[in-house]
């Protein structure tokens, strides 16, 4: 009796799938102990700022959607959420100045932007909000040049050198301020011609809408961007968690029941002029 | 000879090295182990220095963590070791006589060139395919036509490597001198590559010669192997510390001046 000689390409096809097999197994190994750490605590932390309407208003009922959606992601993952509220956050152009640590935070939310700038730091998981910078004056323009604007920089990594710079091209004198309430006087009193800040930190301010008017920047140094909760970079199994987290919320409806309640839409940044 | 006979005799050249790379388990096993310890031991062990601790701490400015990093760069590494070390297959056709029994074929050398350093070229891209089975684990997401594009680009990348391993191997003459010689070459070429370590974009020059001494920003910049990592991670993971052009270019012109050199070497032994 004759044996059939094997495939000319069978070994090598046999030796290439075991290789491929190996190379599968070990890409499921965990990279990091971020998500046991937190498994092991039974803790999840979110940092927030004191107060970003609409993704953080610091009423227990509707405690904002990064806030709802950080605890829906905590439930998921079989954690508890801890909200830490750190005022510091947004009251400096350089981040460094929020001292946002690990030790403090696993996840940042409550106006992270999801640009280079913020993964350069952080890794970002989008949750269908956008926002982008946006300018307000009573004229619903800009000043002419030599006027001072108060400037706001948030908490959400946007590109606040570009804007820094973009204030000098103009000519405008730029004059940080420390919170929304200073905004608001330095609007309210003339102290400042215009303000500049942050889309949804423009939109939980005190003011009359017959009196301001709020428009876009334009320009391609401002561009919208999705808005995302912040994981440590480097933190990667807590990442793909809070991901797939984040996807199966979506998948069953949650997210979008949290959108419709927080007016948190994937088309907030087409409402620019 | 009519052009169907020269394609086949190129075929049998290629099948030959083929047939000798993936039937051997053991240089199969070998070449993947490489990826596993950079990826997995290296790049995880490196991990919490280069990972975020203070939110605007200045230590790793750029927008992937360290994992996605260092990947593409593991693969250029599999390629450049795969390609260069297929030379030693060079030394010992021409130890062991088999060599002058093909060139006493009536196959033009350039064509039994071709075909050598054609499967040189395909086992190495596949020891550089194979470590995007490792994608998941560095967290790069992949769509096919990425796969395909980067599978594209690993392929000529090899293809110059290899007929660089053919201009080595002409010059080398054991098996024992060989794997020294081509040591000495593959790891300063890829550590001064930018492979481990960022030259940020972000910065200017004058910048980045305050974070690296000068000499180490000069020896990145005139190494080829620096554009051929920065061509993969464009298109692996989209970021490119230098304009993507060059990337493509160089990766180009090593194909094309190596073998041309090589093919000078081979005609002339």
């Amino acid at each position: 009796m004759s044996k059939r000689a094997p495939h000319r390409w069978r070994p090598a096809a046999i030796n290439l799938m075991i290789v491929a097999a190996l190379m599968s197994v070990l890409s499921f190994l965990p990279p990091d102990t971020s998500l046991s750490d937190r498994q092991r605590s039974g803790v999840l932390k979110l940092c927030v700022p004191q107060s970003f309407p609409p993704l953080v208003t610091g009423d227990p009922n509707a405690p904002g959607y990064d806030v709802e959606l950080a605890g829906a992601v905590a439930e998921a993952l079989g954690l508890r959420l801890t909200v830490n509220v750190l005022p510091s956050i947004g009251r400096d152009y350089n981040p460094r100045n929020w001292s946002l640590t690990r030790a403090q935070c696993d996840v940042v939310g409550g106006g992270v932007a999801d640009t280079p700038q913020t993964r350069s730091f952080m890794q970002t998981i989008p949750t269908q909000a956008r926002t982008g910078w946006v300018g307000i004056s009573r004229t619903g323009a800009l000043p002419p040049e030599g006027q001072t604007i108060a400037v706001l920089p948030g908490t959400s990594g946007m590109d606040r050198l570009a804007l820094s710079g973009w204030l000098r091209q103009q000519r405008l004198r730029a004059q940080a301020v420390r919170g929304p309430a200073e905004l608001n006087q330095a609007l309210q009193s003339g102290a400042a011609a215009a303000a500049i800040t942050e889309r949804f930190v423009a939109a939980g301010l005190d003011l009359d809408p017959s009196a301001f008017q709020m428009f876009w920047l334009e320009g391609d140094t401002f561009a919208s961007f999705p808005m995302a909760l912040g994981v440590w970079k480097g933190d990667q199994t807590l990442s793909r968690a809070v991901g797939a987290a984040l996807a199966e919320l979506e998948s069953s409806g949650a997210l979008e029941h949290m959108r419709e309640r927080y007016g948190v839409g994937s088309d907030l940044g087409a409402n620019r002029s | 000879m009519s052009p169907i006979i020269l394609l086949r005799g190129i075929y049998a050249i290629w099948l030959r090295e083929i047939t000798r790379a993936t039937r051997d388990r053991a240089q199969l096993i070998g070449g993947v182990s490489r990826p596993l310890i950079w990826l997995l031991i290296l790049g995880v062990g490196l991990n919490p220095y280069f990972r975020g601790e203070v939110y605007g701490e200045v230590r790793f400015v750029i927008p992937y963590t360290y994992l996605q990093f260092l990947f593409p760069a593991v693969i250029v590494l599999n390629i450049m070791y795969t390609s260069i070390q297929f030379a030693v297959s060079v030394i010992w056709d021409r130890e062991f006589g088999f060599l002058r029994e093909v060139l006493v074929s009536p196959m033009p050398r350039p064509l039994i060139l071709l075909g050598k350093v054609l499967g040189g070229s395909t086992i190495a891209m596949i020891h550089g395919g194979l470590v995007l089975i490792l994608a998941r684990f560095a967290d790069v997401t992949l769509t096919l036509g990425q796969m395909f594009v980067a599978l594209g680009l690993m392929f000529v990348l090899a293809f110059g490597l290899t007929s660089f391993g053919v201009l080595l191997a002409a010059r080398v003459r054991s098996f024992e001198g060989f794997g020294v010689f081509s040591n000495t070459i593959i790891l300063p070429l890829y550590f001064a590559s930018s492979s481990v370590f960022p030259l940020d974009p972000a910065l200017t020059r004058t910048q980045m010669v305050t974070a690296y001494p000068e000499w180490l920003v000069f020896l990145v910049q005139i190494n080829p192997i620096t554009y051929a990592v920065d061509a993969l991670r464009g298109v692996l993971i989209g970021f490119n510390q230098f304009p993507p052009t060059y990337g493509w270019a160089v990766i180009a012109a090593m194909a094309v001046v190596f073998f041309l050199v090589a093919l000078i070497d081979f005609s002339r032994s």
